[in-house]
């Protein structure tokens, strides 16, 4: 190791005088972590939840009341219409015209923006 | 202020008693740890992981936190970005979060076997089962930790503030955060989670939004957006607007408020060197250098010409000679003489002679004697074209159809020079007007030209349009497909009719199509080569050619619009032109408002949430209490907390947000913490300094023994 990086002690050493357990004996190399883990969906589906007590899911928001305002997905303004060959929304003719110059690649991120690009999977 | 790392190892950790607890505050963006009285966290770092690999030796190490960027050029940090143990607010990956507490613990001096302290934890509101128990046995078993209590971080500050006097002991704590973003009620000083409420939005998202929109808008400056530098923009530039259609209005107007409101950053640009326009001594050389060398040039002509006059004499003479002798010989005898000179006849060596006297006199002489020759011609050859039919013979009169050929060609070549000498003459005077034009009045002559340049350029690429059929934009058409409702040029027209022509049935049912040759035809027809053989240059194109060209002569400021298609992105930085000042300025106008207010309107991200004031009338009707008073209460004592609170202007817009939704007249009042970020962890550092705090923990022992049910159901008591 180079002398500047250990004096930074950038590096997490894998032996711990506090610890009972050490890294290398508890996570054996052979599974990758992302495996072993379950993540969010999976806790949420597997836990078991008593009907009155409050608990992860019942905490989430509702969906809002008042009906969703429109914003040009380039300018911020407020877009009364959308083109209908890409889906995105727009304040004026010029950013109209910016829209239908755009290639796909930036059209879809302006999409995802907004969680409306078309996701193939 | 953006929040700074401290990871100095603390070196008192042996003198600290281990009755005194360790307060962890495990955050989603920051993890902060220290010792429960004190005012202030010992460590605090980002709560992430990198796993890059070393160059040299290849091993892979685990780095927690940030560190100085300028140390990873050790590493290979390609296939490797930051990792955070979280998802959404709930830990997950326990591998990660073990390096985490490794490195928290080891900077806070940790040593000796084991961790002998309690330890006070912070989870989010309604942690699942599965990762507070995971967590508790991970404390447990791999640290040896005696006892272990988790409580809410939007709930230590909401206590911490009562206590400082900020809020009341039944209030609201709305706690935007780094991936989440909570309301919380509090009755007679504890919270309620029955009534409390979550939206997925936090100061993540806001980040995120932000570092997508200037990648989008100058995606030449790509690389320079990095989270890091995001974020430091984020907390300098970014306020929430009292109004947000209001500020949009305002800078889609462009009113002087909103130039006031625009913020510039400017990227280091340098200016290509100016390249100073030669000197006079410098022109002057190069002009002398061209002279002679011209003049060398010249003179090497000159020797050429001279060398080749000489040849062609010497040849003449010599043959002069040869007829001279020739002469003298008798006809018999001159194949025998002509044998040693190669002609085989007389009429060779004259027509030889001929050619290079006239070889001779073209080198020596001008162009004029050229000239003259076509004209002395007709005179001399067209003798027969005079004389009637009848009196030719059949010889003559061949020699004299072709003289009448060679006249007219000739007289046709005459009409073309005179019409070209006019149509020179015309565009020199043509020219000629256009300067006197320019010169009598330089602006307007400049600007007819604009105009009609780009009126041309207009008509042109509007009939390119057509041609291509509406365009290859977006990519989403096909290129050259026929869909509905695009217009066809006359050529697809044609082809649309050969093909359903030929596909028709001819009657009787049956498809015949290919069974005579002349059918294959058709494909000949339809082949699109054909197509662009139509239009040569056309007069407009050119046109524009002149004009562009004249235009970059007179205006300096003229940038020819190159033929790039349809598309001119605006995006694009056209290259050919130099990259100036204002291409390396990035403009922050709209995003400073745009990007916080997804924390209010969540719908801008496509969240289908309620956003901030939205989420204080759920939390207050899912109370359900119907005591109008407590009602009036909660909404008197609203408390700002969490990471993402820090925006300006946040609680104007938050108090008139619920102003909107609560019935007229209710009494409002919205504070900010004292310290939106380290009150949590010193709220609850002030509750494990209490001494009814061990009565608050469980230990290894009731984790085993007690179960599942029990540890699903066990909540703090937050007022002690």
């Amino acid at each position: 190791m180079e002398r500047e990086v250990v004096e930074a002690e950038m590096v997490l050493p894998s032996y711990f005088s506090f610890k009972k357990v050490q890294g290398y004996d508890k996570y054996p190399k052979s599974q990758s972590s992302t495996r072993r883990f379950k993540h969010l969906k999976q806790i949420i589906q597997s836990e078991v939840y008593p009907p009155d007590e409050p608990n992860y899911l019942s905490i989430e928001s509702p969906p809002s009341a008042h009906p969703a305002k429109r914003v040009c997905d380039i300018t911020g303004y407020e877009a009364p219409y959308h083109d209908p060959r890409t889906k995105l929304r727009y304040a004026n003719t010029d950013v109209f015209k910016t829209i239908r110059s755009l290639p796909n690649e930036y059209v879809q991120r302006y999409l995802a923006l907004r969680n409306a690009a078309v996701v193939l999977r | 202020m953006p929040v700074v790392s401290q990871i100095q190892r603390q070196l008192d950790y042996s003198l600290i008693p281990s009755s005194t607890p360790i307060v962890i505050d495990n955050g989603t963006s920051y993890f902060r740890i220290g010792w429960a009285g004190e005012d202030d966290p010992r460590v605090v770092f980002r709560n992430i992981i990198q796993r890059p690999r070393h160059k040299t030796t290849g091993e892979t190490v685990t780095v927690v936190g940030d560190h100085d960027p300028a140390l990873f050029k050790y590493f290979d940090c390609s296939r490797s970005g930051p990792r955070s143990a979280f998802d959404s607010n709930v830990v997950y990956n326990f591998e990660i979060m073990e390096w985490i507490l490794d490195f928290g613990f080891d900077r806070l001096g940790a040593n000796g076997s084991g961790i002998d302290h309690p330890i006070l934890m912070t989870e989010c509101v309604c942690n699942p089962l599965y990762s507070r128990s995971k967590m508790a046995e991970l404390l447990f078993e791999t640290y040896g930790v005696p006892s272990v209590a988790f409580g809410v971080d939007g709930v230590f500050s909401y206590k911490r503030n009562q206590q400082l006097g900020v809020c009341r002991k039944d209030g609201l704590a709305v706690c935007p955060g780094f991936m989440t973003t909570h309301v919380i009620p509090f009755i007679n000083g504890e919270p309620d989670f029955r009534g409390s409420c979550r939206t997925n939005i936090g100061g993540f998202h806001v980040t995120d939004s932000l570092k997508q929109l200037l990648t989008l808008k100058y995606p030449y400056h790509m690389s320079r957006f990095t989270w890091e530098k995001v974020e430091d923009l984020k907390v300098e530039h970014c306020y929430i607007a009292p109004d947000y259609f209001a500020e949009t209005r305002l800078f889609q107007k462009g009113a002087p408020e909103a130039e006031s409101k625009t913020r510039c950053w400017q990227l280091p640009w340098v200016p290509p060197p100016v390249e100073e326009g030669p000197s006079e001594e410098e022109l002057a050389r190069k002009a002398a250098i061209k002279e002679k060398q011209g003049q060398r040039l010249r003179e090497m002509a000159e020797a050429k010409r001279y060398s080749k006059i000489n040849e062609l004499e010497n040849e003449l003479r010599g043959l002069e000679f040869l007829l001279r002798q020739l002469d003298q010989v008798e006809a018999s005898g001159i194949p025998s003489f002509l044998a040693e000179t190669g002609y085989v006849s007389k009429q060779e060596v004259e027509s030889a002679w001929t050619k290079a006297s006239q070889s001779l006199r073209k080198v020596k002489g001008e162009q004029a004697e050229l000239e003259d020759k076509p004209d002395q011609s007709p005179s001399e050859k067209f003798n027969l074209i005079d004389v009637p039919d009848d009196m030719l013979t059949a010889e003559q009169l061949k020699e004299k159809r072709r003289q009448i050929f060679i006249k007219t060609s000739a007289e046709g070549r005459q009409r073309a020079k005179q019409r070209r000498l006019e149509a020179e003459l015309e565009r020199e005077r043509r020219n000629q007007e256009d300067e006197e034009r320019r010169l009598e009045n330089p602006e307007l002559y400049l600007e007819q030209l604009h105009v009609k340049y780009k009126e041309l350029s207009e008509k042109i690429e509007q009939r390119k349009r057509l041609k291509t059929n509406g365009g290859h934009t977006n990519g989403n058409n096909q290129s050259g497909g026929v869909g509905r409702g695009e217009r066809l040029n006359a050529a697809q027209r044609e082809r649309m009719r050969l093909l359903t022509t030929a596909a028709f049935d001819r009657g009787k049912g049956e498809d015949t199509f290919g069974a005579r040759d002349e059918d294959w035809e058709l494909y000949k027809l339809m082949s699109r080569d054909n197509d662009d053989e139509d239009e040569g240059p056309d007069p407009d194109e050119a046109e524009l050619i002149r004009i562009s060209s004249r235009l970059q002569e007179l205006d300096a400021a003229f940038v020819p619009k190159l033929e790039m298609g349809i598309s001119q992105p605006a995006i694009e930085v056209p290259k050919f032109r130099p990259l100036t000042e204002e291409d390396y300025r990035v403009v922050l106008g709209v995003e400073r408002f745009r990007c916080p207010e997804i924390l209010f309107n969540p719908n801008f991200i496509g969240v289908d949430q309620v956003g901030l004031d939205e989420m204080a009338g759920v939390s207050i009707r899912r109370l359900s209490c119907k005591d109008q008073e407590l009602e009036d209460k909660l909404t008197q004592s609203i408390l700002l907390t969490g990471g993402s609170s820090a925006f300006p202007g946040i609680c104007e817009r938050l108090e008139a947000g619920i102003r909107m939704i609560r019935p007229c007249g209710t009494p409002i009042k919205v504070v900010r913490a004292v310290d939106p970020v380290l009150d949590a962890w010193r709220g609850a550092s002030a509750y494990a300094a209490a001494l009814q705090f061990r009565s608050q923990t469980f230990t290894k022992m009731d984790y085993y023994e007690k179960g599942e049910d029990w540890l699903r159901r066990y909540q703090l008591q937050y007022s002690l």
